[in-house]
């Protein structure tokens, strides 16, 4: 019952050394800002992958988190509290706090299931925005909280945004190993579980509520880190970004990718940031496009990219299949 | 000696149907003990009295004589009570092997960090393997659950069951849909359970060749209600029992 390494393993991660190789290096200014976006964005959809893809449970609560670590972020390193941090330290301590704080309203929240579940997380995402837009002393209300220090690993200062897509890509590769991890864990079974048929998940001995949960509690705190890394490369926080259109745009990200896809989630991240850029000229019918977009999805590709991918390969293996057969007899 | 399953007054209501109605019974360790009573009966709200799904209105459920009528559901599991359903359920997205493990995980229960953290469980490769052999199972665990046959996924959910080394099993009509041949197969499985394992089983099923075969003692159920208890032979001939199943002769 071991796993392989598969010709597929192979070509992708031939193909990731590739985009780290090439991305910085044709790239630079607007463009690689926009690609970093879609990295730290990225680690925001793996949170929602784990909540949506493995457990089943729709969460629009990612905004919520991602705000509160770019905030927190923030408040810790800028001297605006008289809290002065060094960046490190303050970075890795984000999805600590953000993972307790999210197990506490995991445990409210998830008392509601299905449906009401993910209105009550739409609820938490009005609430944090009018925090985050309104409360001066620690989100900045509407101006936000600008002059955020860079990222200073070790007296390294990342100033450009070819250097920090170094780290960011870095990062996205632990937190996607991490995702893969889990999904081949009893967690990640568990919440397929939960996703099937929850029920059955019972009677296998699998504490739904508290694995729900854990799962809003990992999502949680990978939200507020892609949310405290998105503040330095920045070096400005505002609520614009942490508003229910942003929260569906994650959605997006996570769908378009295949959500329970751990190479579909980066896929999707990097389509959703880049795709609009790229369409430019069709700005202003985006959030139109993307309409469409989801519907089309959810009619034709419920589990996105990676799941069309999965399909057309079980086609040609079928396909085959039947030709040898057929050349047998 | 001691019973490792037992009911004891169980009743239960929905609105004015009356589901269970002070069934009283027990399971004996390495015993398989038929459930039986036509359609309505309440046989499937009694096994998920058992499991912990439906709270019993009144009455106590014991399992290895601790009550356990106020422990959830996924506790009962752990503790020992483990099931299969008139309709397989899997993790439909999942592959073969995913979705074995899941019973893995049951039997092994070393907690969510410990798995994240490759700590290694008992090894159930042998014991699978085994199990597997008595299924007549064999297939590519890296497949797709989906494109297995309903016989063999009835089976395999038995065999699910089983990896989780639970004491008591619940199985709902393992024959249902089953072939000749693989109804042997679940029966050799049931029979491994109960005579090797000394795990006490609890079998609904409609095929009375089933029952008749393999059960040492049956419980009858015909609304929510005992209507008999005793042996293959007591049972079959039994005059309540025939018109339960055949509708008895109108007193009036």
């Amino acid at each position: 019952m071991k796993r392989k390494f598969s010709p597929e393993a192979i070509v992708l991660v031939s193909l990731l050394v590739l985009f780290i190789i090439i991305t910085p290096r044709v790239l630079s200014g607007y463009s690689m800002n926009v690609v970093n976006i879609a990295l730290m964005f990225a680690i925001v959809a793996y949170g929602i992958s784990v909540m949506l893809g493995m457990g089943g449970q729709l969460t629009f609560a990612a905004v919520s988190f991602m705000g509160g670590g770019a905030y927190f972020m923030a408040n810790m390193c800028t001297d605006r509290l008289g809290i002065n941090m060094p960046t490190l330290p303050a970075l890795l301590l984000t999805p600590v706090v953000f993972a307790g704080i999210a197990f506490v309203i995991g445990l409210l929240l998830l008392k509601l299931s299905g449906t009401y579940f993910t209105f009550s997380t739409i609820a938490l995402v009005q609430v944090t925005y009018a925090f985050y837009n309104n409360y001066k002393p620690l989100f900045g209300g509407a101006d936000g909280i600008s002059g955020i220090p860079t990222l200073n690993l070790f007296g390294y200062k990342f100033t450009s945004y070819n250097t920090w897509f170094y780290v960011l890509i870095f990062l996205v590769i632990i937190v996607a190993v991490i995702v893969e991890l889990i999904r081949d864990s009893q967690l990640g079974r568990s919440l397929a579980a939960i996703r099937d048929n929850e029920t059955a998940a019972l009677t296998m001995g699998i504490n739904v509520y508290m694995t729900k949960v854990i799962a809003f509690t990992i999502a949680g705190a990978l939200a507020a880190f892609g949310g405290a890394l998105w503040c330095m490369h920045g070096r400005f926080v505002g609520s614009d970004m942490f508003n229910y259109l942003n929260a569906a745009q994650f959605i997006i990200m996570a769908m378009l990718g295949g959500v329970n896809n751990t190479v579909g989630i980066f896929v999707g991240a990097l389509l959703v940031k880049v795709l609009p850029e790229i369409l430019r000229s069709l700005q202003s019918y985006m959030q139109l496009i993307w309409g469409f977009f989801i519907i089309l999805l959810m009619v034709f590709m419920p589990t996105g990219l990676a799941g069309l991918y999965e399909q057309i390969k079980a086609n040609i293996k079928h396909k085959l299949q039947k030709k040898r057969e057929g050349a047998g007899q | 000696m001691k019973p490792i399953l037992r009911l004891d007054g169980i009743c239960k209501n929905f609105g004015g149907v009356v589901a269970a109605k002070d069934v009283t019974f027990s399971v004996l360790p390495g015993e398989v003990h038929g459930l039986i009573g036509p359609n309505g009966a309440g046989k499937s709200t009694l096994m998920n009295i058992i499991s912990g799904i439906y709270t019993a209105d009144k009455g106590s459920v014991f399992l290895d004589e601790k009550d356990i009528t106020q422990v959830p559901p996924y506790t009962r599991a752990r503790m020992g009570i483990g099931r299969t359903f008139q309709v397989p359920r899997f993790l439909q997205r999942s592959n073969i092997r995913d979705n074995l493990l899941l019973g893995t995980d049951l039997g092994n229960q070393m907690g969510y960090l410990n798995s994240f953290l490759r700590k290694k469980g008992t090894d159930f490769d042998a014991e699978l393997q085994e199990l597997l052999e008595i299924a007549k199972i064999s297939f590519d665990w890296s497949n797709d659950i989906s494109g297995l046959p309903f016989g063999k996924l009835k089976l395999l959910e038995i065999v699910r069951s089983m990896l989780g080394h639970p004491r008591v099993m619940l199985v709902d009509e393992p024959a249902a849909g089953l072939n000749n041949k693989e109804i042997e197969y679940a029966m050799d499985l049931l029979h491994l359970a109960s005579k090797k394992r000394g795990i006490g089983v609890l079998l609904i099923e409609h095929s009375m060749d089933m029952i008749m075969d393999i059960c040492e003692d049956i419980v009858v159920l015909n609304f929510g209600e005992v209507i008999a208890t005793g042996g293959p032979e007591a049972i079959a001939s039994n005059q309540l029992v025939i018109e339960a199943y055949l509708g008895g002769e109108q007193d009036d």
